[in-house]
């Protein structure tokens, strides 16, 4: 079984695939024979791209071309495994894979990393160029380049990568590939003539992009030690075979059966695999320098793995660790609760066993247990941005089988106390006593915007009245300009990037990333439902739009919150005093018109319904507030 | 809109529904009656009782089921005190299946003194020669839906008639002496003022007739009112007005005498529906014709809503009609329903009845605790012998009973 012995050639009668020959031996097992590299051989290389431009169906193309994927196996997508990324097309996960390729009668290895595309994952793509020592970046011929284009060759650029900039999808007729060269040359400085026409869909331009991608590409930096010093680029759980974790060698020599040490947390384990995707993983009995690859060792938990740490050998350790890369620091927040519909998926412990198994998976988002007064306990959770978030809820609720409520995003701030001790806050509520504390600082991002000249009034607009400082406004082509702002990342989690997309009809693009804290004019607004305050409601804004923001939350919740037989006030209040208030109208009648001999039954059943949803709501000030209302009221929405 | 017969919603083994033989073992001596007609010569847009265009004219056919499923009735029956026959629309009957159908009535029941035998009647179907019929016959009591005298708001239900034949018609009824006479009005239509509502109480106060029964539009479901409310055709009448044509209603009609025995129902004294009041009052009935809900030995039950299945079905089984909904014995269901039909009379709850049922399942206690936080709010009147609701009670009739039904439900500790 393949679960078991992941390492399946099942079909004997096949042709070995990729750089590796494997056969069958009498006892089962698999044998693997390799083709020693030279390190001048290898090239390390990332494909990057913005969303959609075709990474990851020129990454399928270059497996087909160096057949390590038979035309007859070739299906899209091949390295996005997971169903959710499939159909939201993007790449969660980054996966390397070794191939072969020969030109001119040499062979070369080529190790390649699919990465994310997407804004929340630049932490991926960095990690992933951590390995590399060359990046191939992907531009739409029919689109241009993107803010993420933008944003990840700058990545690229800053850990001085080569890069092989190559103009995607000329099969289309709507293809630019002339103009769109120059776009990369005027906003990134790559010359024109370099860049490769190619399409991943017809395959033409493919072999040249193989070829440059062994000519040009440097190899591996020669070894600095005769001592194993192996990077940690990703690490991923798997089911059946625990922890597998990614490696790129720089120096020395790994073997299975080493015991190794993870430099940075000390801890040591024994080797018991190593191997290559082929894509098919593939074992290998070693890795020396240059090479990419996986490694298992019998790691219990992705907790036990830090991404960025140096593995080295526990009996001949290397004296210092490879420089690594800094963690992804969580800066929006959401809780999440069980949905209170009856049913299966609806408990605070089904939820807390799906958090276990997505955190065994993703170690990027943390979650601590909550409890809120309105939706009873629940895990208040950590994501690198808001896509991140999306993609988490999505994953509980497919992969975990919950059904969850979900609140609206915050931001991390820093609170400085009186006494110059520094907090980080998340969540409005805990917010101590405005006395206790100087200074409140609200992350800052730097977003470079990509729109049609046309739209650029509008969007300079839309980013001024985010709080947005303009930087920069800088020309790609007659027609798109790049604009940069710094905005506080609270203004954008909300609907800034809907805005944008609705405003310049889909064209604008987007990226940001969190340059700093700045201290700002902040407030927390209370809001009280008939005179009783609502932790669960609270929210942090600036001061000078907070009773704005304020109303419109009270409109919302008028609108959720049933008539009471009696009047409720709606108030919203910064420390006392009240900047914006809605009342809710006593109501007139609650009373079924009609009620012959038919009805009887069912009408007993519409008034034992109508108790049942009274039982699942939270009594606020004598105030039935349904969970909904807490919903629509923290959605993003304006 | 709907033009033809609904489809089947239940289905039993072997593609065979129990009947009403069972539910009617050992059922005797009920004294008031439904007949239920099903067919209309246009579906209205906010109906869900269940009617339909009969492009087949099944009525002999239909007549002579009904005929075998009363017969089967009759044994189950006393003396009647009430009759009813309701739809649909009963008056689209064709005079000579009328004679025959209170013929058959006549021969295979008892009648009891003074029983109050209802038709309803569309005001565009009523003759002369049928009021002639139905008066020849026994019936004694029409209720004719009139909705509005607005023609817009009419056109707005999809009602047709014409506003004037609503006089007609009561007038034919009193003509050819059938002494009591009832109407249906709407009110809360998308686009009426209270204004637009005070005329037409003022109309029917102008009309011959002894009972009102005034109904705040409902969007049930599956109408095509409803999607048309969901398709944003039209917006839903606001709460604070519908609350005061509900007042202006209450008050208008009990200065002019018509006083308020239920929610939506007004009448002179003594004028009450006693067919109506067997329901409210959880008392027994028995139901033919498609659709005819019945309520006997403690049961509850629905004949099958859909005209060809309940015609082959009685004709399969000498005169038991295929059933649905069936609901066995069960003092806590007839405890929650006395207390949600009950609070809705004018006469309330008899509170020594409703104790006693109560105190059965161990759980007087806890309503009585609501019933007094319901008198000391107002909603309820101080009247010892009676759970009443207050004119103010009766504007939030369904939170109280809703209260006191989750009060009768919860466990009783221990
Ligand atoms: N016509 C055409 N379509 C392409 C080409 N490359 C990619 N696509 C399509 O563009 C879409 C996005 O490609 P994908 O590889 O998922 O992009 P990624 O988000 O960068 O990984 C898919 O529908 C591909 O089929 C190409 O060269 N020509
Ligand atoms: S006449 Fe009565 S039963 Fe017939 S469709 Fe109209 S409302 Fe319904
Ligand atoms: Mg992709």
């Amino acid at each position: 079984m393949a679960r078991s012995g992941y390492d399946r050639c099942s079909r004997p009668s096949e042709k070995p695939v990729g750089v590796f020959g494997c056969v069958i031996g009498a006892s089962g097992a698999v044998i693997v024979t390799i083709n020693p590299a030279s390190i001048m051989q290898i090239r390390n290389f990332s494909i990057i791209a913005h969303i959609d431009h075709g990474k990851s169906t020129l990454a399928d193309r270059l497996l087909q071309s160096t057949h390590a994927v038979s035309d007859r196996e070739a299906r899209e997508q091949f390295l996005d495994d997971m169903d959710l990324e499939r159909e939201r097309g993007i790449t969660i996960k980054a996966s390397a894979v070794t191939v072969k390729h020969m030109v001119d009668g040499e062979e070369f290895m080529l190790n390649f990393i699919d990465t994310p595309g997407h804004v929340d994952f630049s932490y991926e793509v960095s990690r992933a160029l951590k390995a590399c020592e060359g990046a191939v970046l992907v531009v739409d011929s029919t689109q241009g380049v993107e803010a993420q284009t933008v944003a990840n060759a700058y990545l690229a650029i800053g850990q001085d990568l080569q890069l092989i900039p190559v103009v995607n999808k000329i099969d289309l007729p709507a293809a630019q590939p002339d103009e769109v060269a120059m776009e990369i040359e005027q906003i990134l400085g790559l010359p024109a003539e370099d860049c490769i026409y190619c399409s991943a869909k017809t395959g033409e331009g493919i072999d040249e992009l193989l070829n440059r991608i062994c000519r040009d590409l440097p190899g591996p930096r020669p070894p600095e030690t005769d001592k194993l010093r192996a990077l940690i680029f990703d690490s991923h759980y798997d089911d059946y075979r625990g922890v597998v974790v990614y490696i790129r060698v720089f120096d020395g020599r790994l073997r299975v059966g080493d015991k190794i040490r993870m430099m940075g947390s000390g801890r040591t384990y024994f080797c018991t695999e190593l191997g290559k995707y082929t894509p098919k993983p593939t074992k290998v009995a070693e890795m020396g320098p240059g090479e990419t690859g996986y490694l298992i060792a019998s790691i219990k938990t992705l907790a036990d793995v830090r991404v960025g740490d140096t593995v080295t050998q526990d009996s001949n350790p290397a004296a210092k660790a490879l420089e690594g890369y800094e963690e992804p620091k969580q800066m929006v927040f959401c809780d999440f609760y069980p949905s209170t519909t009856e049913g299966k998926g609806n408990s605070f412990e089904e939820l807390r066993d799906a958090m276990e198994r997505l955190a065994l998976n993703d170690a990027s988002f943390t979650y601590q247990p909550v409890h809120s007064e309105a939706l009873g306990f629940g895990f208040r959770c950590g994501f690198l941005g808001l896509l991140h978030m999306d993609i988490i809820q999505e994953r509980l609720e497919r992969e975990g089988g919950v059904e969850v409520v979900q609140t609206a995003p915050t931001v991390t701030y820093q609170l400085e106390l009186t006494s110059g001790e520094v907090l980080e806050v998340h969540n409005p509520a805990d917010l101590p006593d405005p006395s206790t504390w100087r200074e409140l600082k609200e992350p800052i991002v730097r977003t470079e915007i990509i729109v049609p000249r046309e739209y650029v009034g509008d969007i300079m607009a839309l980013c001024m009245a985010r709080r947005g400082v303009f930087k920069s406004q800088t020309a790609l082509s007659e027609t798109r300009q790049m604009l940069t702002w710094e905005i506080p990342l609270a203004e954008i989690i909300y609907d800034f990037y809907d805005k944008l997309k609705s405003m310049t009809r889909g064209y604008a693009t987007m990226d940001y990333e969190i340059i700093g804290f700045n201290p700002e004019r902040l407030a927390k607004v209370d809001i009280l439902i008939n005179g009783a305050p609502v932790e669960a409601l609270s929210f942090i804004a600036y001061r000078d739009t907070a009773d704005k923001r304020a109303r419109g939350l009270l409109v919302k919740l008028k609108k959720e919150i049933d008539r009471h037989q009696f009047e409720i006030p709606l108030q919203a209040a910064i420390g006392g005093k009240v900047i914006a208030r809605e009342t809710i109208k006593a109501m007139r009648k609650n009373v079924t018109a009609k009620c012959y001999g038919g009805d009887v039954s069912r009408k007993r059943k519409l008034l034992d319904k109508q108790k049942k949803g009274k039982a699942k709501m939270k009594s606020i000030g004598s105030v039935e507030v349904p969970q909904e209302a807490f919903m629509a009221v923290l959605d993003t929405g304006e | 809109m709907s033009q033809t017969e609904r489809q089947p919603t239940e289905l039993t083994l072997r593609g065979q529904r129990a009947t009403g033989e069972g539910a009617l073992r050992g059922v005797r001596g009920v004294g008031s009656l439904y007949v239920h007609v099903p067919f209309c010569f246009h579906k209205c847009h906010y109906c869900d009782f269940y009617s339909f265009v009969d492009s087949r004219d099944r009525q002999g056919v239909f007549l002579e089921r009904l005929k075998a499923e009363l017969g089967v009735l009759a044994g189950h029956a006393g003396a009647l005190r009430t009759v009813f026959v309701g739809g649909g629309t009963p008056s689209l009957l064709r005079a000579e299946l009328w004679e025959d159908l209170l013929g058959w009535l006549r021969e295979r029941f008892a009648f009891g003194e003074g029983c109050e035998f209802t038709v309803e009647c569309n005001p565009e179907t009523v003759t002369p020669e049928l009021m002639g019929v139905l008066a020849a016959g026994g019936v004694n009591r029409v209720s004719v839906g009139a909705q509005s005298f607005d023609r817009r708001h009419l056109a707005t239900l999809e009602r047709w008639h014409e506003p004037e034949n609503v006089g007609r018609a009561l007038a034919m009824a009193r003509d050819a002496g059938i002494e009591r006479r009832s109407l249906d009005l709407i009110f809360a239509i998308p686009g009426q003022t209270l204004g637009e509502w005070e005329r037409d109480l003022e109309t029917a106060l102008g009309l011959p007739v002894d009972h009102l029964s005034c109904y705040a539009l409902t969007y049930e479901p599956n109408t095509a009112m409803t999607k048309r409310l969901e398709r944003g055709e039209f917006a839903g009448a606001d709460e604070d007005l519908e609350a005061d044509m509900y007042e202006r209603t209450v008050e208008m009609l009990g200065s002019a005498g018509f006083e308020r025995y239920e929610v939506s129902n007004f009448a002179r004294s003594g004028m009450a529906c006693a067919h109506n009041m067997v329901y409210w009052r959880g008392e027994e009935w028995l139901a033919a014709g498609p659709s005819g809900s019945a309520h006997a030995g403690g049961q509850r039950w629905k004949n099958v809503p859909h005209l060809t299945e309940w015609m082959d079905g009685v004709a399969r089984s000498g005169g038991y009609s295929p059933i649905v909904d069936y609901e066995g014995q069960d003092a806590l269901r007839a405890l929650c329903e006395r207390i949600m039909l009950g609070l809705r009379l004018g006469e309330g709850l008899d509170a020594e009845d409703l104790q006693r049922r109560a105190a059965s399942l161990g759980v007087w206690e806890a309503v009585r605790m609501r019933i007094e936080a319901h008198r000391r709010s107002g909603m309820l009147t101080d009247e010892r012998e009676r759970v009443r609701l207050s004119g103010r009670g009766f504007l939030f009739a369904d939170g109280i009973a809703s209260d006191l039904m989750i009060a009768a439900q919860e466990k009783t500790p221990g």
